[in-house]
């Protein structure tokens, strides 16, 4: 029992990274119907440029500003720059177009920073509490991604649901033809998404680099974690992402725990197949159904 | 106010709308009436910037604003509540209505969005309700209340007395009808459901397969038996 706690425990942080990953492919899926596989080398890209502004300055605070800004950028850039070309031609074309960027950034990143694994060490102490004559798996870095993780998560749910842009952008996913008509500029909104992506992307990477190591392929395992979230929530829907990023993050970590980490994917291809099997249309969708 | 002169459009080879030409005056509901298929649900995108005609111009107040996009010809002061109730189901009543005309100032959405709940109290009742809770004549309210909130000095109604109750229709009409009166607003209306658009208007046009084959005073159109059993089909 005791060690069932110190699975879940130490899967928390993981699993709101996951979460934050899962949030910004529903992001993107929702403005522009494209699965940015992308999404995590922008992430690791950004990452890398933490790594490096933490080195000039000392600060890791800095670092995280400069990389979500970096994200952001860098979401534009994409779309610009490949997204709205290929789709313009074909839509399952972007998508895989985004293994493309995807394969460029992992080589960029190689060739500018190397391809060995650096540490990136957490900003604060990384060794769990000491309460009641133990020592338990979660850590104070581990409640600081959590706190930075809700409150993300919260001030994105204020924009959305409490701002004109928010409602334009929800409006823009929904329904584009009728948000056009009543003066949305779409397109922009379009932008914002894979902006505000890449902005979220950017902070999953910092928080989760201190886990695992950097590296220009480290992050991908993040991927499929937080795509399956994403899915099984239902592609479309923000709350559905956060809950079962979170929700696969704890999986994951009961089933590294009892077994081996290296089974981790298998659960998650599992659970994505299980999915698809009976509840394809994910289980916070707006939509009816979807095909497979 | 409202000008079309020789406006044609067509998907590939097939022309929906072959030079049509005609003008929407303010203050009155003007109704172009015609089977389906006649070419009204084109003629009424590409006003809003939707499709792009091959030939002909649109003119508002002098202006030519032929071609131009629907989020800026919204801007301009032309509504369209396209056919089939264009309410976002996964957004509450009053979300639907503030999407329409956020670029004007907080004030000028303020005194649309009151008006939009005078003139349809039951969206006021309801304001923060899912949109998925009306039943079908408060969701084409809602819609109307959607242009209402752009400021239109033109409003363009694409069928909207789809799968309502006759009741709910007159009722719909009559007070856009009115509200035209009332505030100089420019209506066109298009509909399939001829005498009821009729009952409304001051000037009936029908078009038959993209070209318009009759124009006049609303209730000289409703009297013409010919024209009736050969267009109109009632």
């Amino acid at each position: 029992m005791i060690d069932f706690i110190d699975y879940l425990l130490g899967g928390v942080s993981s699993g709101a990274i996951i979460a934050l990953m899962a949030l910004a492919l529903v992001l993107v899926w929702r403005s522009t119907r494209v699965v940015n596989f992308a999404q995590i080398g922008q992430a690791m890209f950004t990452t890398y440029v933490a790594l490096t502004i933490r080195e000039l300055t000392g600060s890791w605070f800095l670092a995280l500003i400069v990389a979500m800004a970096a994200g952001l950028v860098l979401g534009v850039l994409v779309h610009f720059l490949v997204i709205r070309p290929v789709k313009r031609l074909d839509t399952s074309g972007a998508i895989i177009a985004t293994f493309g960027v995807l394969i460029a950034l992992e080589a960029l990143a190689a060739m500018v920073w190397g391809g060995d694994p650096e540490a990136f060490p957490p900003p604060i102490e990384n060794a769990g509490y000491e309460l009641f004559g133990r020592i338990w798996p979660f850590s104070p870095y581990d409640l600081l991604v959590l706190v930075s993780v809700v409150i993300l998560v919260l001030a994105l749910s204020v924009v959305f649901t409490r701002t004109n842009v928010g409602l334009a952008m929800r409006a823009s996913a929904f329904n584009p033809e009728v948000a056009r008509l009543s003066g949305v500029r779409v397109n922009r909104m379009l932008v914002l998404g894979w902006a505000i992506a890449g902005l979220v992307g950017a902070v999953a990477g910092v928080l989760v680099a201190p886990l695992s190591t950097l590296s220009p392929t480290s992050f991908d395992i993040f991927l499929v974690f937080a795509f399956t979230a994403a899915v099984i929530g239902g592609l479309d829907s923000l709350v559905g992402a956060v809950a079962f990023g979170i929700g696969t993050g704890l999986v994951i970590a009961l089933v590294s725990g009892y077994s081996d980490s290296s089974n981790a994917p298998l659960v998650a291809l599992a659970l994505l197949i299980l999915n698809l099997l009976f509840k394809p249309e994910g289980v916070f969708s707006h939509h009816k159904a979807r095909a497979v | 106010m409202l000008r079309i002169e020789g406006l044609s459009v067509s998907y590939g080879a097939v022309e929906a709308l072959k030079d049509v030409s005609l003008e929407v005056p303010p203050g009155r509901v003007t109704a172009v009436i015609g089977a389906n298929g006649a070419g009204k649900s084109t003629l009424m995108r590409t006003l809003a910037g939707l499709e792009k005609p091959k030939s002909g111009r649109v003119l508002f107040n002098e202006e030519d604003i032929t071609g131009g996009k629907p989020e800026d010809i919204v801007r301009k002061g032309i509504a369209l509540v396209p056919e089939g109730r264009s309410t976002i189901p996964d957004l509450t009543v009053e979300e639907n209505l503030k999407l329409g005309g956020m670029w004007r100032t907080h004030a000028q959405r303020g005194t649309s969005l009151t008006r939009v709940y005078s003139l349809f109290p039951v969206l006021g009742e309801r304001r923060h309700l899912g949109a998925d809770t009306l039943s079908g004549g408060e969701r084409q309210q809602l819609a109307i209340g959607r242009a209402l909130m752009t400021g239109p000095q033109a409003l363009l109604l694409d069928e909207p007395s789809l799968g309502l109750a006759p009741l709910i229709v007159t009722q719909i009409l009559e007070l856009v009808s009115q509200m035209a009166k009332d505030s100089g607003l420019a209506v066109l209306l298009v509909e399939q459901n001829a005498a009821t658009a009729l009952r409304v208007a001051k000037t009936g046009i029908v078009l038959n397969l993209g070209q318009i084959v009759k124009s006049g005073p609303a209730h000289d159109i409703a009297q013409d038996e010919e024209l009736r059993h050969a267009y109109l089909g009632y």
